[in-house]
């Protein structure tokens, strides 16, 4: 099967997020709330994207692990000649674990969107919890620190000369979720996170 | 009870998604382990051998070797008429025990590659054929110092150059025909994590770590290669 279409796969959701937590995202709430009337609201759009976004990068992780075990098994699977080659990236076994426990990367990265998607699910459910704020920063913190790994990955991928697609899908996963995170401290901050914000918002134009 | 429960909602939340991400991370393991059997990157026995990089000479001059156009991941045990195995020799030219095994190595490196033929010009060995491949490195005492000219004197026997205090024309055993690896900066030593030279492995037509002389207990490695290449067939 081409490994592109994946790419696709993943690149549709993730864009549909990152829009939802965008201004762009405000003009498709009429559309959106005829389906689910509480899409209205603009923290629930908020966290529907970075719920949507965490979770492409949780699988795009899960993705690469599975791709690095079938290297390992002695496969191809998407082996290419060009600089787009995630078996050439995730089958190196000098670069694809990390330096200090030897884990895989892809491991690395499913535990990494998983307890970002543990912050964006309870947050969701529970957005005026004394916590929220304060895990919203700590998601902030991870994906801010996630830069510094997408640094050292990206810095590995230029001294081998190659790219793997599936890699940076996850790096950008990490920084729209970054973005999520910041925004969403900034609605806090200017107090759009509440729902009746939003109508106040609407009453007041 | 029913007060405490009340004040405590919040923390219900948290459990009922930790619940949530747990599960899917359970269940993420649990395809991963269903359609996949990842084997680990080593050079112990049952590991997938690292690769081998480098300028390789081969008698007629250096190109870039690739060691995964040996392997075939295909292979299984029992396949006699595919694939072939490799012997990888780690050595240095100014290695006294790796002039010394020099002998041995060209006298077996010749009947396993089946290059030697008997009186009927059929191979001597009749097993599969076993690639050996040396990859030549400069180790960091006095006096190892080495050069890619000293490589080729080494293999070839041949030129001005000395191994090991002597002229490396003069070394024992005949020329080696088959391909020496430059790897003076040590990178394939410390990627095989390489604790002296001579070191041997042997590796199945799969890429797979059949055999190494740091844990052979005293087996050598052309003992190894009879040992393993024909049970396997």
């Amino acid at each position: 099967m081409n490994q592109n279409l994946f790419i696709v796969a993943y690149a549709v959701p993730l864009l549909f997020g990152l829009i939802l937590m965008t201004r762009a995202g405000d003009s498709m709430a009429e559309t959106l709330s005829k389906r689910n009337p509480l899409m209205v609201h603009a923290r629930r759009r908020h966290m529907l994207g970075l719920n949507l976004v965490g979770l492409v990068g949780f699988v795009v992780s899960v993705h690469t692990l599975w791709i690095s075990n079938k290297i390992s098994e002695g496969g191809n699977v998407c082996s290419s000649a060009t600089v787009f080659s995630c078996d050439d990236v995730l089958g190196n076994a000098a670069y694809n674990t990390d330096p200090v426990f030897g884990l895989s990367w892809g491991l690395i990265g499913m535990v990494a969107f998983g307890s970002l998607l543990f912050i964006t699910q309870a947050v969701g459910k529970e957005p005026d919890a004394l916590w929220a704020e304060k895990y919203l920063k700590y998601g902030m913190y991870m994906t801010g620190a996630g830069l510094g790994v997408i640094a050292l990955l990206v810095s590995y991928e230029i001294e081998m000369g190659k790219i793997c697609q599936f890699c940076t899908m996850a790096h950008i996963s990490n920084v729209i979720a970054l973005f999520g995170f910041w925004r969403a401290t900034q609605l806090h901050d200017k107090g759009e996170w509440k729902d009746n914000a939003t109508e106040k918002k609407a009453e007041g134009a | 009870m029913r007060i405490r429960m009340q004040s405590d909602e919040e923390a219900d939340v948290r459990t009922d998604a930790g619940i949530k991400i747990l599960a899917m991370f359970f269940v993420a393991i649990m395809v991963l382990a269903f359609t996949t059997n990842p084997i680990a990157t080593g050079t112990k026995v049952g590991e997938r051998a690292p690769t081998l990089e480098g300028k390789a000479y081969n008698g007629g001059g250096w190109t870039e070797f690739d060691m995964d156009s040996y392997f075939d991941s295909n292979w299984t045990k029992g396949d006699v008429n595919n694939g072939s195995w490799m012997l990888i020799d780690f050595m240095d030219t100014d290695c006294p025990f790796c002039v010394r095994s020099a002998e041995d190595v060209a006298t077996y490196s010749d009947y396993f590659m089946k290059i030697r033929k008997d009186g009927n010009g059929n191979p001597e060995w009749q097993g599969p054929t076993v690639t050996f491949v040396a990859s030549a490195t400069q180790l960091d005492i006095p006096g190892h110092e080495s050069s890619r000219d000293e490589i080729i004197a080494f293999r070839d026997k041949s030129g001005t150059e000395e191994c090991d205090g002597s002229s490396c024309a003069t070394r024992p055993g005949s020329a080696h025909n088959f391909i020496y690896i430059d790897d003076l900066d040590q990178d394939n030593m410390k990627r095989w994590k390489v604790a002296g030279t001579p070191s041997y492995y042997l590796i199945q037509p799969d890429g797979i770590v059949a055999w190494s002389s740091a844990e052979s207990n005293g087996e050598t490695f052309y003992e190894a290669i009879g040992r393993l290449t024909l049970a396997e067939a």
